[in-house]
């Protein structure tokens, strides 16, 4: 498998922007948001992955657009507050706008192709993206949600893991030239 | 702006995006009392403004109230000074009048009860200019009928006699001048005797024996012996008494305000005074059974004069005049002087 810059176009910056399949973003955004809400019947280890965060992360660092990074990880994170039971409305947009930011400036500017690269991409997004959270809740909702904790690094670890086959799987997904 | 806008789009982006969230976050979640934590955050940042506003405005205000606006407080304390000071003179006014109407209305009342005695109201408009004299001057004269020797009373109890008369004012000399004499008796003993001036502001009743019992606070009226204050007015009571050589000597309280008198009545006449009801009562009791009824010795003290048991009637010789004072005391020294020689000695001599 090659993880060179082969196939999408070059942006200004000389770094490959990838293009899916019309209808392929929603379509795995909306897939991502049913599963984890799914997942949620097998109880506590429903935690261990935040598969909407994997499809905004993944999507940010493809596409290297910040706006468009920006805009669908708000929308995940307002449909997954939506679809949650006592989150008020923007929480996990307001972090996922944020993760979709970052994921898209990082993209255009290191190589997010390799899956090592892409584990530590996952991992520290997971964290970073914790970190709003909480940051938010005590800020916002005054509410003490900690910003590290070991299930919460075991977290982590399980999206980053599961994060490197995941988008080896979206990379189907991409429209060639 | 914009063109920093167009440079930084996708960092305008996020932070119109991430402001949109959390406006949208704050209007939902609510804090403490269920205020929402859109409403407290605008409270949080409007209220400073308007508390430094308040605080603002009012420092100005009071700026201008306590020191620029005062421009023109001076001028009003001035105006009000004045305004306070027409307003207590105009109150003292209607103080003097409010009293004045009330010892009219004494006045009034007085001859209302006494229609039968034909009196001259009067108001003293002088006094005399020798302390040692105790005479004072009256608005009425000749030309209102006033004359020699007309007693001279007010409600309270008499005051003196005319001695002078003018045209238009006449001379008062009061019953403690210490050339007054007034014939008067006792009311509980009937003892008689002549109060006389002495110079002193309370004249004193002589020509008492020392074993009369004569105790403080004993009525004195006129006894009619002077043939010039009519019988059974109020004179004074007995402020002290003590033994002297060979009569008591008993200090009397006038019952008129001889120092503070303003108004007065000058009687036209010698007759005894008698209330109308009386007078009503006394011609009912005589056309019922033929006797003459007792003539109680009423006047200015009607009412407050009860006749001994076993004395004879206070009045029973109802507008008789005694020709001179004595004593009802077996034995007692008749008085030196007569009524009507030691009442009046100025009488012939203005």
């Amino acid at each position: 498998m090659s993880y060179a810059l082969n196939t999408g176009m070059q942006s200004d910056s000389n770094i490959e922007v990838h293009r899916y399949y019309g209808g392929a973003v929603l379509l795995v955004s909306f897939l991502a948001l049913v599963i984890q809400a799914f997942l949620h019947r097998f109880g506590r280890w429903s935690g261990l992955v935040d598969l909407p965060l994997l499809v905004t992360i993944y999507f940010g660092v493809s596409r290297r657009n910040p706006v468009s990074g920006l805009f669908l990880g708000a929308g995940i994170g307002i449909v997954q507050d939506a679809l949650s039971h006592d989150n008020p409305i923007g929480l996990y947009g307001i972090a996922k706008t944020l993760v979709g930011y970052l994921a898209s400036s990082v993209g255009a500017r290191i190589d997010t192709e390799h899956p090592i690269s892409r584990f530590f991409l996952v991992f520290l997004f997971f964290h970073f993206h914790q970190g709003v959270l909480a940051v938010t809740e005590r800020v916002l909702l005054n509410q003490s949600l900690p910003f590290f904790s070991p299930l919460l690094l075991m977290n982590s670890l399980a999206s980053a893991a599961l994060a490197v086959p995941l988008f080896a799987l979206l990379d189907r997904l991409r429209r060639t030239s | 702006m914009p063109e920093i806008l167009s440079r930084h789009r996708s960092l305008a982006v996020l932070a119109a995006t991430l402001a949109a969230q959390v406006l949208l976050l704050a209007y939902q979640v609510k804090r403490e009392h269920d205020v929402r934590l859109l409403r407290y955050w605008a409270v949080e940042i409007v209220t400073p403004g308007e508390r430094a506003g308040t605080w603002t405005f009012s420092k100005i205000g009071a700026l201008w109230d306590d020191y620029i606006a005062l421009h023109s407080a001076r001028t009003e304390n001035e105006h009000l000074r004045a305004e306070v000071g027409e307003l207590r003179l105009r109150n003292r006014e209607l103080e003097s009048q409010a009293a004045e109407a009330q010892r009219l209305s004494v006045l009034l009342n007085f001859r209302d009860a006494h229609t039968e005695a034909p009196m001259l109201a009067a108001q003293v408009i002088g006094a005399s200019a020798d302390p040692a004299s105790h005479t004072l001057f009256i608005n009425r004269g000749e030309r209102d009928r006033v004359r020699r020797n007309q007693p001279v009373i007010t409600p309270d109890g008499i005051v003196g006699k005319i001695v002078e008369v003018f045209p238009a004012t006449s001379q008062v000399l009061l019953i403690n001048d210490k050339d007054s004499g007034v014939g008067a008796l006792l009311a509980d003993t009937r003892t008689h005797g002549v109060v006389k001036g002495t110079g002193a502001p309370d004249p004193a009743l002589d020509y008492v024996v020392n074993d009369e019992k004569v105790h403080e606070g004993e009525v004195i009226l006129t006894s009619g012996e002077d043939r010039i204050f009519p019988k059974g007015l109020l004179v004074g009571t007995v402020a002290d008494e003590k033994p002297g050589n060979p009569f008591q000597t008993i200090h009397v309280r006038a019952a008129a305000h001889l120092d503070r008198l303003e108004d007065v009545l000058v009687l036209l006449t010698h007759q005894e005074l008698i209330p109308k009801e009386t007078l009503n009562n006394r011609a009912a009791g005589s056309t019922g059974n033929g006797e003459p009824v007792r003539q109680e010795p009423t006047g200015v003290v009607q009412g407050l004069l009860e006749a001994p048991a076993n004395g004879p009637p206070a009045s029973s010789k109802a507008g008789a005049q005694q020709p001179a004072p004595q004593s009802r005391t077996a034995g007692a020294p008749k008085p030196a002087a007569s009524a009507p020689s030691s009442t009046s000695p100025r009488s012939s001599a203005p």
